[in-house]
């Protein structure tokens, strides 16, 4: 009998491990910068004697039907291909909800919630692509047109990796709204083969992520400390072409306090089978730091499904 | 007697005329399918359709103005599957992929592509001749001893690739995930 259960249990898990898939990118369409600056959707702020203009999303959505109908058009065209897009105007108003409830929140013993000012800082609409959208009116005379850009931005890679441009047929009587919504047509399924290039890619090659190492002030030890003959940061570059895909990724900044990696590949899967994402890569990395001979506490914080950093020293 | 021996030659003549005609357009049949395959037409787009398809304009090789004016549905989804088409600024269409990017894909599934491309094949499904298959002028053009001839046609291009999706021919946008 206990033969007949363990057996079962194995097939179960063998049948788990077969159809673990892998992390789905949260896709999100947002207007770009020059849109909203063109429309007037800007907010200003004085940053240290610097003017800074900052895209207001929030009035953008709330006051452009234009922007609304596209929006809504690529969130329904995404879902048909099986991709249905975060959308950005009820992310922005969960984070608000989510706010108000947490300075509300009290346990019956008087305690709030707790919330670092990182905590604060993360709390911003975000998915792992952010599609960008452009759009501006051509007119010639009575004629009009439209030049639509559709641009997927890696969130954490800062790449694009995807996109579609041009501009549509001119018009004499056409409005606005139907215009858009033929670029739209005209321009998703391009853009979606060149994003499906990129998930191919992916698979192939593994995950593109972004790791930092960074120390805190209170730690005496650095990325230059010493450990057998090597210095901590060389021991970290090894352990990165060990576990990467085919080795793959680029020191592009080290010092004694810090380094960046980036184009790092990192497999989908872990060695249990198991669909991971940066923070998870990064976890071993914490174990290995954490384990003798190194033995260095450390923090890992992660941003999405690209981006981990891991803070020698403390927790 | 002479009568029905001239009747039974007129009979058997109409029999031979019909015979040979009917060979003659699947002949003709055949090799517009051999062109297709060898990727023999070509693709103009002719506007941004309605939502989930493609309006282009085809234009096919025959002997026979009617084989190349029916081989253009066959070879309208042929070139949404395998080849796509260059954009087209006047009509403000874009560049448009093919649906897959393995050039081999029809040779290593032959088996499905023979059926789907058979005719009266499932193809058929997916493509509609528009404005009852008319076609201009400037678009019947006479080459050597064949003739060229361009007909616009609409291609269900979401439920091509669904369906070619789901017999797992081509990959979804979020397979794997």
């Amino acid at each position: 009998m206990k033969k007949i259960i363990l057996i079962l249990c194995s097939l179960l898990l063998i049948v788990n491990v077969g159809f673990s898939q892998a992390k789905k990118p949260t896709i999100m369409v947002l207007p770009s910068d020059v849109w909203c600056n063109t429309n007037g959707y800007m907010m200003e702020f004085d940053n240290q004697g610097t003017k800074v203009k900052i895209p207001d999303y929030k009035k953008a959505f709330q006051e452009n039907a234009d922007l609304l109908n596209v929006i809504s058009k690529i969130n329904g065209l995404m879902a048909d291909r099986g991709f249905p897009l975060k959308n950005a105007e009820s992310a922005l108003k969960s984070l608000e909800a989510e706010s108000a409830e947490n300075a509300m929140l009290t346990s019956k013993g008087g305690a709030s919630v707790a919330e670092s000012p990182i905590d604060k800082l993360k709390k911003t609409a975000k998915a792992d692509i952010i599609m960008q959208m452009t759009w501006t009116v051509n007119t010639t005379g009575p004629k009009k047109s439209i030049t639509f850009n559709l641009q997927g931005l890696d969130a954490y890679t800062d790449k694009q990796v995807a996109t579609a441009v041009g501009t549509g047929a001119p018009s004499f009587s056409a409005e606005l709204p139907v215009l858009l919504e033929e670029a739209v047509l005209a321009h998703l399924d391009g853009f979606n083969s060149s994003l499906q290039k990129h998930f191919e890619d992916m698979f192939a090659n593994g995950r593109e992520i972004i790791i930092r190492i960074k120390k805190f002030d209170s730690w005496d030890g650095d990325l230059e400390k010493d450990f057998g003959g090597k210095e901590l940061g060389d021991v970290i570059e090894g352990w990165m072409t060990a576990n990467t895909v085919k080795g793959r990724f680029s020191t592009t900044d080290a010092t004694e306090n810090m380094m960046l990696f980036e184009q790092v590949r990192i497999p989908l899967y872990d060695a249990s089978g198991k669909a991971t994402d940066a923070r998870g890569f990064c976890k071993e990395l914490q174990k290995f730091l954490q384990a003798p001979p190194y033995s260095i506490t450390n923090k890992l914080m992660m941003k999405g499904l690209g981006q981990a950093t891991i803070v020698l020293g403390d927790k | 007697m002479k009568k029905t021996t001239k009747l039974l030659m007129v009979a058997v003549a109409v029999l031979f005329a019909t015979v040979y005609s009917t060979s003659a357009f699947a002949q003709a049949g055949k090799k517009a399918d051999k062109d297709t395959k060898l990727w023999r037409y070509e693709v103009q787009c002719v506007g941004v359709g309605n939502e989930g398809t493609k309006l282009i304009k085809v234009f096919s090789y025959s002997k026979k103005a009617d084989v190349a004016i029916e081989q253009a549905k066959k070879n309208a989804v042929h070139a949404m599957i395998f080849q796509g088409f260059n954009g087209n600024s006047g009509s403000g269409c874009p560049t448009q992929k093919p649906l897959t990017d393995n050039p081999a894909l029809e040779q290593e599934k032959a088996d499905f592509f023979d059926a789907f491309f058979a005719d009266g094949g499932k193809y058929m499904k997916f493509v509609s001749v528009s404005g009852d298959g008319q076609v201009a002028a400037e678009d019947r053009m006479k080459v050597g001893k064949e003739y060229k001839v361009g007909v616009v046609v609409s291609v269900l291009y979401d439920l091509l690739r669904k369906d070619l999706e789901a017999a797992g021919i081509v990959k979804g946008l979020s397979s794997g995930f």
